[in-house]
């Protein structure tokens, strides 16, 4: 599914709407280039999970974790070299634990991201504008197919 | 000797009080991993329920791993505190050694498995002999196909215990003739288990470095995880 969007803000409405659907144990995957709007994505799904507290990117801690409806765990894996640096934290109960996982960057530990999940592609569309992005939705495994729900 | 046994490493959170005679008390609680919340709470009122102090402790045990990442810190970080603060020894014990250690007597092989995720587990191989509890492999993470076939060479009676019993009963019964499962009571990690086999190391003089002692994590490298994710692939292809 491509969502071809103008602004933040509608990048964070989209990201809330697939947080109100997501469901405990789910894998969310956001790959784009820097300053594509990743985090505004994540903070938006944020939002859908009735999370209150400001979302920052975990670019230097890894992971950030918040209460919310569920429990969020944010990975951002920009700064890791190698995925076993990855594992070597946990990374596994993280992602196979209860709560929601998004993970930024996801494609630089590609080896590690289970069959299943919910990938997001952020690309920007520079032919049409400076703010506009194309947000590519695509899903592995039937328990993703509420994304299907998702139009803005 | 009072000896302080504490174990994290699944999702039970457990401290235990024993003496060379006796378990004096114990806590266990099996329900959803909290333990950097719960565990000061339950050592503390563990020790006051006995009318003891920290400063009756000779020594302290801990569990060493394999097991929850998380889980493993929490309980090596706190024992190392407290062995530190009370300059009083303690030694790691193997979270597989003290699961079987739970089944001790049961002929045949005892099996403990926890669920090391993506389809594996922690496991060992044990045996008693005269009494005492004997590994009879290495420490491995395994696919459980693959130890369903180790297990189906030895062609012995085996018992298995720990949380990856729930997960895995179904396809081990199907698959090995022969097998029972530890009864719930005895399907937890216990502080007890693990602190008589720290209590017999501890009198032997033997203990862990504070500097020096790290969770055994047990993982697989990279290149095995690659290789399987190429087998996996070949398979669906």
């Amino acid at each position: 599914m491509d969502f071809l969007l103008d602004s933040v803000e509608k990048t964070i409405k989209l990201g809330e709407k697939i947080g109100k659907l997501v469901k405990s144990g789910d894998i969310i995957c956001i790959d784009g280039d820097l300053g594509s709007g990743k985090t505004h994505l994540a903070k938006g799904i944020a939002l859908g999970l009735d999370i209150k507290e400001y979302i920052t990117s975990p670019t230097f801690t890894i992971v950030n974790e918040y209460e919310g409806r569920i429990k969020l765990y944010h990975f951002d894996v920009y700064r890791v070299n190698d995925p076993d640096e990855i594992e070597a934290i946990g990374f596994d109960e993280y992602i196979f634990s209860d709560g929601v996982s998004i993970i930024e960057w996801s494609n630089l530990i590609e080896g590690l991201i289970p069959e299943e999940h919910i990938q997001i592609k952020i690309s920007k569309a520079p032919e049409k504008g400076e703010n506009f992005r194309i947000i590519r939705i695509s899903y592995w495994g039937i328990r993703y197919k509420y994304i299907e729900e998702i139009n803005v | 000797m009072n000896i302080l046994s504490v174990d994290t490493a699944t999702e039970s959170a457990t401290c235990a009080v024993m003496n060379n005679e006796k378990l004096l008390g114990e806590i266990v609680f099996n329900y959803k991993k909290q333990h950097s919340v719960i565990l000061m709470e339950m050592i503390d009122s563990l020790l006051k329920n006995l009318k003891l102090d920290i400063s009756d402790i000779d020594g302290f045990v801990v569990s060493k791993g394999p097991g929850s990442f998380t889980g493993l810190r929490i309980g090596a970080s706190t024992v190392k505190g407290l062995s530190q603060g009370t300059k009083k020894p303690f030694v790691g014990i193997s979270t597989l050694d003290s699961l079987a250690y739970n089944l001790a007597y049961t002929p045949g092989i005892i099996c403990p498995i926890l669920d090391a995720l993506r389809g594996n587990v922690y496991t060992a191989l044990y045996e008693f002999e005269n009494e005492t509890l004997v590994i009879k492999s290495d420490y491995l993470v395994i696919a459980i196909d693959d130890l369903i076939k180790i297990i189906n060479e030895k062609r012995m009676p085996v018992c298995f215990v720990g949380d990856g019993v729930l997960l895995f009963k179904d396809i081990l019964k199907a698959n090995i003739k022969n097998s029972s499962f530890a009864p719930m009571h005895l399907n937890v990690a216990r502080a007890s288990s693990m602190a008589e086999l720290g209590v017999k190391k501890l009198e032997k003089n033997i203990c862990d470095d504070i500097y020096s002692f790290a969770p055994f994590y047990l993982r697989k490298s990279q290149a095995e995880r690659e290789y399987e994710k190429k087998q996996r692939e070949m398979k669906n292809e």
